[in-house]
């Protein structure tokens, strides 16, 4: 009887094992994919870092009946969404049919990794045409090195200076944006508007990064030469300047761009006189003005600051493989083109579009204001001033990483916890692991 | 059963001798050696293979791989400019970070085991303190790090807590401090383990004959004695294996490092960790240097774990074959 039931056990076992063994064979069978290019899938893949673009595409496309949207969401920090990207790209070819990525967002940091690959594909294979109504560094942007482009922006990312109208009236004795704006358009009088902040017991800017993108999109050369040796921009050094002499003096604060600490200023009850960001600021970092309770909606003016610049956008692109071309076609069309859709992204979520022609609109009409957080004031008008000057140059594919890591290791000189040599020692040492083949200069 | 055990030898019963259930247990542990070959052995020697090479990504290109001999090894060793060799740093921040949680560790632990398995106290209610000092392990060490992070941030609770008592500064701040980053990660480690420990160390001294207790309370050993003469020597097997795999979880600490520090291992990297550096490399593949990195990790661990079993289990033979000499000296 004993016998018995072990040869039955194992028995079972062995059948567990060759079962597992007989599965994986099974799943190539199902891989293969139709090759009617006409056909379309059903099963629609998104692949992004966060819920922003979900929001705006659940309300603003309709999805053709029959099709699965899913949404594949990884963090950016510390390049977490890059690598789930790039190893889902590069198992494109072998993936089925309703797995295969078909549209992916990426940042200014990176695009041009994703845009100068065959894992994109030219949006006029499916009959997409960039239209002259969209901001030209958008398309220069999304376009490889022989200018075949491969996707769009929904958004164009001009940035400028959100300062706090009672905080103006204060320093300043005025908060009519055309006066601030005077007060701070170079830096020396930025500088100096810092000293008088500090005096009346305010913070210039809540982050000691705060002013990192108004310098570091402005540079004039990449972050690396042709030699893929790391060098720096004057720009960011004058950054690095600038934001020792805050910290030193008391202007800033030492919190991370993204921190609570730095959120947490633009409650009521904050200190802090001005924050640097473009159109998308407002929803995706001022919740906390918002607060019904807590938040200070109204008490914020726009002007454009000391530099004008650009921090970030997403571009939306298409995977090479995708078999939802019709659908990528339509998504492109709704958020470049629409003008239906551009102008809901401006009245209904404060956006900036992508659109020429429906910025105009706003930016003539008087009637028009923005009263989700700034009471009424045009900022349309002033981002479409900016949005003329900004130009796509000097970007490389390590620009996530390497922003991201300077400001981390400065960071901790920033706050007192190391020197500056060694601050820079580390973030060299950071380079040096994160880019093998990047030269740092003594490392 | 019991004519098995009088032995086969007085009774040839050649039924009995033909069945041996040892195959079947050889049959029965295949299927672990099966996945342990494939998902743990073949990977641990692709990894040595890998780290000989120069392989990683630029963008979404691969480089590699190439065949660079002990290149990595050599980077790996050689000194930054400011003459640190980092991956020394890194095997020191690990260790110390893991002996100031794993000290206090391995001492509670050890005597909430006492507590709860003497006949003397009979502690009630052992079911609930069991499970309560077990919880800590059910949480997830991210989140767990997550919340520690949250609390003892700038605008956490414990700041604001501290500022109004008038113990700290308003500036000061938990994580710019190597002595406090440190010691809430050890802190971490510490909740998370001591627990578990507690249990397994309860197990072990279940396992000894209750009447060596009794006999040498009824010699008169004090409390200390008995502790150090009965109840350690006769531990010592369990207590080497806590150690042992407690020193393997510590030589692999990330988790908790990595998301209180936000990948940093700030201030000043006294808080990065063997594998967060591995981690580091990963983030572009680079699988020459992590495997590289990869090969030291598992060096230090065998050659650690080697130390400690020999120190250990050596004193725990020489006790009993003292006290087996001992017994001999009394016949």
């Amino acid at each position: 009887m004993k016998k018995v039931f072990a040869i039955l056990l194992a028995a079972l076992m062995l059948l567990s094992v060759v079962g597992c063994a007989e599965k994986t064979p099974s799943t190539p069978a199902a891989t293969k994919a139709p090759d009617k290019p006409a056909e379309q899938g059903k099963v629609f893949n998104i692949y992004a870092w966060n819920e922003e673009f979900k929001g705006f595409f659940e309300k603003y496309y309709t999805i053709p009946e029959g099709v699965t949207v899913n949404w594949i969401i990884n963090p950016s920090d510390n390049g977490v969404y890059q690598q789930k990207l790039d190893e889902a790209l590069r198992n494109q070819d072998k993936a089925s049919a309703d797995e295969k990525i078909d549209l992916f967002l990426a940042e200014a940091d990176y695009i041009g990794k994703y845009v100068n690959s065959n894992y994109t594909m030219d949006v006029t294979s499916f009959g997409f045409q960039n239209a002259p109504t969209q901001y030209e560094y958008t398309i220069k942007a999304a376009s490889d090195d022989n200018g075949v482009c491969k996707g769009v922006s929904f958004q164009c990312c001009p940035a400028a200076v959100i300062y706090r109208k009672s905080i103006a009236m204060d320093i300043l004795g005025t908060d009519d944006p055309v006066e601030v704006q005077a007060a701070m358009d170079n830096w020396e009088k930025f500088d100096a508007l810092a000293a008088k902040a500090k005096e009346k017991g305010y913070y210039m800017t809540a982050s000691f990064a705060e002013t990192f993108r108004a310098f570091s999109n402005n540079c004039t050369k990449p972050w690396v030469d042709a030699d893929n040796n790391l060098q720096f921009d004057p720009q960011i050094t004058a950054w690095m300047d600038q934001t020792e002499n805050y910290i030193k003096n008391g202007y800033t604060l030492t919190a991370g761009i993204w921190d609570t600490e730095k959120t947490n200023e633009m409650f009521k009850a904050g200190k802090t006189f001005c924050f640097f960001g473009p159109a998308w600021y407002y929803n995706f970092c001022m919740n906390n003005a918002m607060d019904p309770e807590n938040g200070c909606v109204g008490d914020w003016r726009i002007v454009k600051g000391p530099q004008a610049y650009f921090w970030g956008g997403t571009w939306l692109l298409a995977a090479t493989g995708s078999d939802n071309t019709d659908m990528l076609k339509e998504i492109f069309e709704t958020f470049t083109v629409n003008e239906d859709v551009c102008s809901k992204l401006v009245s209904e979520q404060n956006q900036f579009p992508n659109n020429t022609k429906v910025v105009e609109k706003f930016a003539q009409d008087s009637s028009y204001g923005n009263t989700a957080i700034l009471d009424g004031q045009n900022d349309i008008a002033i981002f479409a001033e900016l949005a003329k000057d900004i130009k796509w140059e000097n970007h490389t594919n390590y620009d996530q990483l390497l922003n991201e890591g300077l400001q981390n290791k400065l960071q901790e000189f920033y706050n007192g916890s190391v020197d500056k040599e060694t601050a820079m020692k580390n973030f060299y040492n950071y380079v040096k692991e994160t880019y093998a083949n990047i030269n740092v200069p003594e490392a | 059963m019991k004519k098995h055990a009088n032995g086969s030898g007085r009774l040839p019963d050649r039924q009995l001798k033909s069945v041996s259930y040892a195959k079947w247990g050889y049959f029965f542990i295949i299927p672990f050696f099966v996945v342990y070959i494939c998902f743990t052995l073949v990977p641990q020697f692709l990894t040595i293979y890998n780290s000989f090479f120069e392989n990683y990504r630029d963008g979404l290109n691969e480089i590699g791989p190439n065949y660079v001999g002990l290149d990595n090894y050599e980077t790996l060793f050689t000194a930054d400019s400011s003459g640190t060799i980092r991956i020394l740093k890194y095997t020191s921040n690990t260790m110390v970070m893991w002996f100031i949680g794993a000290l206090p560790q391995f001492v509670i632990a050890m005597l909430l085991a006492i507590f709860f398995t003497s006949a003397r106290l009979n502690i009630k209610g052992q079911g609930f303190f069991k499970t309560v000092i077990y919880m800590p392990n059910l949480i997830m060490a991210a989140a767990f790090s997550m919340l520690f992070f949250t609390l003892f941030s700038r605008v956490g609770p414990i700041q604001a807590l501290l500022v109004e008592k008038g113990w700290i500064d308003a500036s000061f701040d938990f994580f710019s401090h190597r002595i406090t980053v440190r010691g809430m990660i050890a802190m971490m480690n510490f909740l998370m383990w001591f627990g578990n420990t507690t249990i397994v160390l309860m197990a072990g001294i279940m396992g000894i004959d209750q009447s060596l207790f009794e006999s040498a309370t009824l010699d008169g050993a004090n409390a200390w004695q008995v502790f150090f003469r009965v109840t350690l020597p006769l531990l010592m097997p369990i207590f080497v294996y806590c150690l042992i795999t407690a020193m393997i979880g510590g030589i692999q600490m990330f988790d908790v490092p990595q998301v209180l520090t936000k990948g940093n291992g700030a201030p000043n990297e006294t808080t990065r960790t063997l594998v967060m550096y591995l981690n580091g490399y990963l983030a572009n593949k680079n699988y020459g240097m992590a495997g590289a990195i990869s090969v030291i990790i598992f060096i230090v661990t065998g050659a650690l774990g080697g130390v400690v079993y020999r120190m250990l289990s050596a004193q725990y033979k020489d006790s009993s074959r003292q006290r087996r000499q001992r017994k001999g000296d009394v016949i």
